[in-house]
């Protein structure tokens, strides 16, 4: 009792100073205590919420098993189906257990085909989830809007093309790849048609992963491309043109070669890949002609571009690069004409002694 | 000097030292603060994210994981099957044996059936030349990889020579001793493809520690919380430093270093900067501070970009002498960086980066030991004096040591509700544990350290990296 009230004899009579330190020391210790405690029922509700999700899992899954049995040819919805649906749709209403009916929806859906896969599909309707997606798209939270979009493309919900399409240019990146990836994963290469109209710039991230899903498809038939060569978003044409090599775009050359001139050296540069792909060699004599004015990149990828599409004639050039300063169009210049005239190229053995060069001739020399 | 003019001297002193300790505690509440919102942020964002086409893409970018090996002999065959076994496609691995003095080189030849082949080198970095030359495996399995044996150059001549000879745009430089989790590079590569305002030089990675966990054909199994208290210390100090610090300093493009057990880096922007520093014991720090600065000068749009996931794990010091020898070399590595561009300090034509970064690495992680030490030299002479408050000494120890434990405390809740690794029964306790006393079991060792880096920074030039001996990963856990 004593030692009690020495210590309020000591806080009554410190410095100002000292008594708001012992205040904040007293805070840190509560909150320190609070947080111990939140921190064990923390750690112990994750634990158990993954137990949680596990047992939900199951149930949903005999659920949607028993409902995809339970189907007679007399009626549309049997007895046992509609008890189901009315299970599941008391349950959607918790937005926890919705998580999980939809992700064991997916799951099952994605292990099955034919008409049990389309059974699942119309259960989404059914149950009412597809309420819940749409209304997301409603959500003034950007995550709640991408989900609900994520969500529509997974169970292919066409019908709401309209909706979706008001997304194209949204402020918020991930709601665009959402859109995006919709589009293209439900109506294939048709879907392309947002970027008609995109303002914003598609990453290079979007463009693999849009390429990715569109080579799933059967129909690789792919539209016009040359009104987006032509698109005054840069970001497009970039896209086309990888689209033009993939799917071998030999009509939009003409297309291709006008972006020779473009502006934006990375599209100077994408255009010289894309001709070599397609072996368009009429390019040659263009990217020949303005040699010296390009870029140091454009000419390294025109002498890539040479080492697919070598011709004789193409001898003086590349012996005129042979020594260039740059090591990459040395090794080209070097091996194209070995692969032309090995004659020539032997000839070429003792034409300078400097280092890099003497290295790329004799790599090439014995390789 | 009359007394009052001493006790003016002795009030400034304080009030310096005060100020330097309010500072210091604001600017680590604020990186917290920053931290956890961004933490949130790309938490959310990245459950958007599908990894799986940017990883089976065959028109995804080309990556050359570049790993130096020194004296490796214990480990590398099992170093370098992890580093074979990730799911990005386009990828290839250099292991740059750096004039190993043991047989880690005909460990590799026989392991995965290498030949010695013809390889054209463009030498844009000059570095120590090749020795035994470059090897190829004849077996198509392990076609992703190359070795290259070269003279003894240090891990910066060893990086270099993989800038040099890969032929990738990207290079992700390791310690050949990480096990990088299968996600690893598709994770690191996205902001390079996915900023489109600026240009992305360099991806950093979070460093997790392995030891104890189970690690089986250069796979992470299972997450152990080891059981020696130097170990668990430092899985403290790591995710502090990751999820409190870094996560900050990437939100406000100010990253000034990227753990060189891990990093991404576009490799065109590495060279035309010259490459890694072999002059210096801290080239992952000064490589970043070197490419922001050279970006700076050009006036270019750029970001280091950061992955608070858990992608890369490593094998930790468990005993002081190897943790000591460790903290010094950051310590003189930090020095060296700070020293060498000292130009940045303060100077507005770098903006944040000489306004901010530099700044703050100069007054809180340079001078942080330096003054700590002066306040321990000062407690002694006052003491000695009799001059000591102990009431404000003990109201303010309780109250830092107090902030200490806070803070770690805050790092714990950070990690468990984002990566939530340390999953087992028992480790919440332990991670709390290990709280309240890390001040006491690592604090003045990472002190002692700090100020050993100093000396030896300015007393003893001639010293290099100091010794790290590796248990290997697999065999750490019946160790800690």
């Amino acid at each position: 009792m004593e030692s009690y009230q020495y210590l309020i004899d000591y806080f009554e009579n410190s410095p100002t100073i000292i008594k708001v330190v012992w205040v904040a020391s007293s805070i840190f210790i509560i909150i320190i205590i609070l947080l111990v405690i939140y921190l064990k029922y923390l750690r112990g509700h994750l634990r158990k919420n993954e137990k949680i999700v596990t047992k939900h899992q199951k149930e949903y899954e005999s659920y949607l098993i028993s409902y995809l049995y339970a189907g007679n040819e007399e009626e549309e919805i049997s007895e046992e189906q509609q008890a189901i649906i009315d299970k599941l749709k008391s349950c959607a209403v918790d937005e926890f257990k919705r998580r999980i009916i939809v992700s064991t929806l997916l799951r099952l859906r994605n292990e099955i085909s034919g008409e049990m896969a389309e059974a699942i599909q119309k259960l989404y309707f059914q149950s009412g989830l597809i309420s819940y997606a749409l209304s997301q798209l409603k959500s003034k939270k950007w995550y709640i809007v991408a989900k609900g979009i994520r969500e529509l493309t997974q169970f292919h919900v066409k019908e709401v093309h309209d909706e979706i399409v008001n997304f194209v240019n949204h402020p918020k990146k991930e709601i665009r790849k959402e859109v995006q990836l919709y589009l293209v994963t439900l109506f294939h290469f048709e879907g392309l048609k947002f970027l008609d109209v995109l303002q914003t710039h598609l990453s290079e991230w979007d463009q693999i992963q849009l390429l990715e899903v569109l080579q799933h498809f059967e129909n690789q038939e792919l539209p016009n491309i040359k009104p987006w060569l032509k698109s005054t978003n840069d970001s497009v044409v970039t896209f086309a043109l990888k689209l033009a090599k993939i799917y071998n775009q030999f009509e939009a050359k003409d297309a291709i070669m006008q972006l020779l001139a473009h502006q934006q050296k990375v599209i100077r540069v994408d255009a010289i890949n894309a001709l070599s792909h397609l072996q368009v060699v009429e390019a040659k004599d263009i990217l020949k002609n303005n040699f010296d004015k390009l870029s140091l990149e454009e000419q390294i990828t025109f002498f890539k571009l040479l080492e697919n599409m070598y011709e004789t004639s193409d001898e003086p050039f590349l012996l005129d690069h042979v020594t260039h300063i740059n090591f990459e169009i040395k090794l080209s210049a070097l091996k194209t004409l070995k692969i032309l005239n090995i004659e020539k190229f032997k000839s070429l053995n003792e034409i300078s002694d400097e280092p890099d060069y003497v290295k790329i001739f004799n790599f090439i020399e014995h390789n | 000097m009359n007394t009052s003019t001493v006790q003016i001297i002795l009030l400034i002193i304080h009030l310096l030292f005060f100020i330097y300790a309010f500072f210091a505690i604001g600017s680590y509440v604020i990186l917290a603060i920053i931290s956890t919102i961004e933490t949130k942020e790309y938490m959310k964002k990245n459950s958007f994210v599908n990894y799986k086409e940017i990883m089976s893409s065959t028109i995804s970018p080309s990556i050359s994981i570049i790993a130096p090996a020194y004296n490796e002999s214990l480990n590398i065959i099992e170093n370098v099957r992890s580093l074979l076994s990730s799911h990005y496609v386009n990828y290839d691995v250099f292991i740059i044996n750096d004039g190993s003095k043991d047989d880690s080189l005909e460990k590799l030849i026989k392991a995965y059936d290498l030949v010695k082949v013809d390889f054209l080198i463009n030498q844009q970095i000059p570095t120590k030349p090749i020795r035994a030359g470059v090897f190829k495996s004849t077996n198509p399995a392990f076609e992703k990889l190359t070795v290259v044996d070269k003279e003894n150059g240090g891990k910066a001549d060893a990086l270099n020579m993989g800038l040099n000879i890969s032929n990738n745009n990207y290079v992700a430089c390791i310690d050949v001793d990480c096990l990088l989790l299968e996600n690893a590079l598709q994770k690191m590569i996205k902001p390079f493809l996915e900023v489109t305002e600026e240009t992305v030089i360099a991806t950093g990675g979070v460093i997790r520690i392995a030891n104890s966990c189970i690690i089986k054909d250069g796979k992470l199994l299972d997450v152990n919380f080891p059981k020696k208290w130097i170990v668990q210390a430092q899985i403290l100090e790591y995710l502090r430093a990751f999820l409190l610090g870094r996560m900050a300093w990437s939100r406000l493009n100010g990253l000034l270093v990227i753990s060189g057990a891990f990093g991404l880096f576009n490799k065109k922007i590495a060279i035309e900067v010259g490459g890694y520093d072999t002059n210096t014991v801290g080239e992952d720090m000064e490589i970043i501070v070197r490419l922001r600065r050279h970006m700076e000068e050009q006036k270019l749009k750029y970001k280091v970009a950061y992955i608070p996931d858990p992608l890369c794990w490593t094998e930790a010091p468990d005993n002081y002498k190897i943790f000591i020898s460790q903290r010094n070399r950051w310590t003189r590595g930090t020095i060296e960086t700070l020293r060498k561009h000292r130009k940045i300090a303060f100077n507005s034509k770098y903006k944040s980066l000489g306004l901010l970064s530099y700044p703050y690495w100069l007054f809180f992680e340079r001078l942080a030991p330096v003054i700590e030490v002066i306040g321990i030299i000062y407690f002694v002479i006052l003491m000695a004096l009799n001059e000591v408050r102990w009431d404000y000494t003990v109201a303010f120890t309780v109250l830092a040591y107090l902030f200490a434990v806070l803070f770690s405390i805050v790092a714990i809740f950070s990690e468990e509700l984002t990566f939530h690794q340390y999953k087992k029964k028992g480790t919440g306790f332990k991670l709390i544990v290990i709280s309240i006393l890390e001040p006491f079991v690592l604090h003045p060792f990472i002190l002692y350290a700090a100020i050993r880096g100093n000396m030896d920074y300015y007393f003893n030039k001639k010293k290099k990296w100091g010794e790290m001996t590796r248990k290997g990963m697999a065999k750490a856990k019946k160790n800690n």
